[in-house]
């Protein structure tokens, strides 16, 4: 397929220094924006592999922030573009780890984060910046929201400086933003061991992005959780897979993938199947296959 | 020496001062920042072997202060470096103000860490050779030394909270005393953005499974002296009852999950019975310790 003057996107580029740029060179805000709209329509409509239109688009979103940096732009509308840019990456997150098994693929995801993580950085500092002239973005709570949930992911790049600093350096009404709530709630869940509260109240809560962020980590959560069960349960009285696939918001099926994962013997009774607590063989796998999302059962 | 350190002060101090000026008339503060850049080359010149670097100390405290005030904490780390490879230093040969500015400082950055170990050395360092005039400095380790207190199982008494006027942290004490769970999400709620300014929040957060576990050993003992023989097993559904009764929502199922969390945190010592509803706790030590380790 050959490229033409209304396909073409201009591509990222390191620079190395700034002598070699000229202002004929840089977009101005108008067909950033334009460009982001067509970045955007190729990501829903495309009929190629989502790896090549994700590396596609990942490349010219780069391209689009450094023009974006280069001029120094910080207004509604360059906060606008970087909001898109980071629900492209959330979408990505989840599309790429739902499709990608194996090593390769892990990599792309890993490097999403990190560009996501970038991403959330320099869109927190405008926002600082457009504090200090009153404005703000209707869209900031839930954007912070996500710099707190990617602490659920290990391995997670540019995780330096400690979320208790983070949360110091906020204002207060971020901080008690509902989004927000919502993210640290779900976090401490998570470290209380307090799965029940966990997943109903992604369920219940979650924003679509917010919901796409978690979806690769809910593995995770679930595998610690069995381990939990393993450990402090009795032996002679077993788990049964539905009651686990309630709780833990997983269809029936993939929690028995899950379960033989983590090394658990899964056993069975007539119609009912279960785990037994106290298994030796029971280990936490690193890395985790990702999940299908949130299964709710019907009644 | 000490002309040095009056320079180092009054530069931090007048920086300070031009910054609440450059704001007032709504220019860029860029005089603390300015400051500290100086600062870190005043630290240079004394990192160097001879007499001169015991003043690096109080230099290295300015600096802690500026970068503190400035937001920008992932600056003290190469200072802090430089101090602790001690290829130059030797930490003893420091005046003990000074030793004891860094150890909070530095004990403060542990507790942003959440390495509670090494945060509790820093600060019962700097409480123990703080001038025990100085009321206010001591209040100042003290509000973040408790915390870490706490998470290690130790609990400051009343009259130390009362006297040091920090009064914030008892209702969390008194909710540890007692296995509240209300109490303590009121008290974390009522001072939510102080404490989450000062960044301890998430450390007092944490303290819920001990709240959990509190409660937990209160209804063991109440059942002890009902019916000695059954009382190491506890319904799930009596855990339940006592959450509502606090007017804590909690179901069947969530009561389990936290059980199991504690279980295998050791805080408890027994299992559950996911058929039968029932924890049971083992006969010998069933609330162990925590010895001084973090939960």
């Amino acid at each position: 397929m050959r490229t033409s003057r209304s396909l073409a996107v201009k591509k990222f580029c390191r620079t190395i220094s700034s002598t070699g740029i000229q202002a004929s060179d840089i977009r101005p805000l108008p067909v950033l924006r334009e460009t982001m709209d067509y970045l955007w329509h190729l990501l829903n409509s495309s009929e190629y592999p989502f790896e090549i239109v994700h590396d596609f688009i990942f490349d010219r979103t780069r391209s689009v922030r450094q023009d974006l940096s280069i001029q120094n732009l910080v207004n509604d509308q360059a906060i606008g573009i970087y909001e898109d840019v980071i629900k492209f990456h959330i979408l990505s997150h989840q599309r790429l780890a739902r499709s990608c098994q194996d090593s390769d693929a892990s990599s792309l995801c890993y490097l999403n984060t990190e560009q996501m993580m970038k991403c959330l950085l320099s869109l927190f500092d405008m926002y600082h910046t457009i504090h200090k002239i009153n404005s703000q973005s209707n869209k900031e709570a839930e954007y912070y929201s996500f710099f707190v949930l990617l602490h659920m992911g290990c391995k997670i790049p540019k995780m330096a400086n400690s979320l208790s600093f983070w949360y110091s350096q906020l204002p207060a009404s971020i901080v008690r933003s509902k989004e927000m709530i919502f993210a640290r709630t779900i976090l401490r869940c998570y470290h209380l061991g307090n799965f029940k509260r966990f997943f109903c109240m992604i369920a219940d809560e979650a924003t679509e992005l917010q919901l796409c962020l978690v979806e690769p980590f809910l593995n995770e959560v679930r595998a610690r959780a069995l381990m939990y069960l393993n450990h402090s349960g009795y032996k002679l009285q077993h788990h049964p897979l539905t009651h686990l696939s309630d709780i833990l918001m997983i269809e029936e099926l993939e929690l028995e993938d899950l379960c033989r994962i983590c090394g658990l013997e899964i056993s069975r009774s007539g119609d009912t199947k279960a785990f037994a607590p106290k298994q030796t063989t029971f280990s936490l796998p690193t890395p985790l296959s990702k999940s299908s999302g949130i299964y709710i059962s019907r009644e | 020496m000490e002309a040095m350190h009056m320079v180092a002060l009054e530069i931090r101090l007048l920086a300070e001062k031009a910054d609440r000026e450059l704001v007032m008339s709504g220019k860029n503060p860029d005089k603390l920042q300015a400051a500290g850049s100086f600062l870190m080359k005043v630290f240079g010149a004394l990192a160097v072997k001879g007499p001169k670097r015991v003043g690096a100390l109080y230099v290295t405290c300015q600096l802690f202060k500026i970068y503190f005030r400035l937001g920008t904490v992932n600056l003290c780390r190469s200072v802090i470096r430089s101090i602790e490879t001690a290829r130059n230093f030797d930490f003893e040969d420091f005046p003990v103000k000074d030793k004891v500015t860094y150890m909070y400082y530095t004990g403060r950055l542990e507790v942003f860490n959440e390495n509670f170990l090494v945060a509790d050395q820093k600060l019962t360092y700097a409480l123990m050779h703080c001038n025990p005039q100085s009321e206010s400095n001591l209040r100042k380790i003290l509000k973040f030394l408790i915390p870490v207190k706490l998470s290690i199982g130790v609990l400051p008494r009343r009259t130390l909270l009362e006297k040091y006027n920090l009064l914030e942290y008892a209702d969390i004490v008194t909710s540890l005393r007692r296995g509240d769970l209300r109490l303590l999400k009121q008290a974390l709620d009522r001072h939510e953005d102080q404490l989450l300014k000062c960044g301890v929040y998430l450390v007092l957060e944490k303290l819920e499974l001990q709240v959990y576990r509190r409660l937990v050993k209160k209804i063991h003992i109440i059942q002890r002296e009902k019916e000695p023989s059954k009382a190491h097993q506890i319904k799930l559904e009596v855990l339940v009852k006592t959450l509502q009764w606090l007017g804590i929502t909690m179901d069947v199922d969530e009561v389990e999950c936290i059980m199991a969390c504690l279980i295998y945190k050791n805080l408890i010592k027994g299992y559950f019975a996911h058929k039968s509803k029932v924890l049971v706790l083992s006969k010998q030590d069933p609330f162990p310790k925590l010895n001084g380790k973090p939960v």
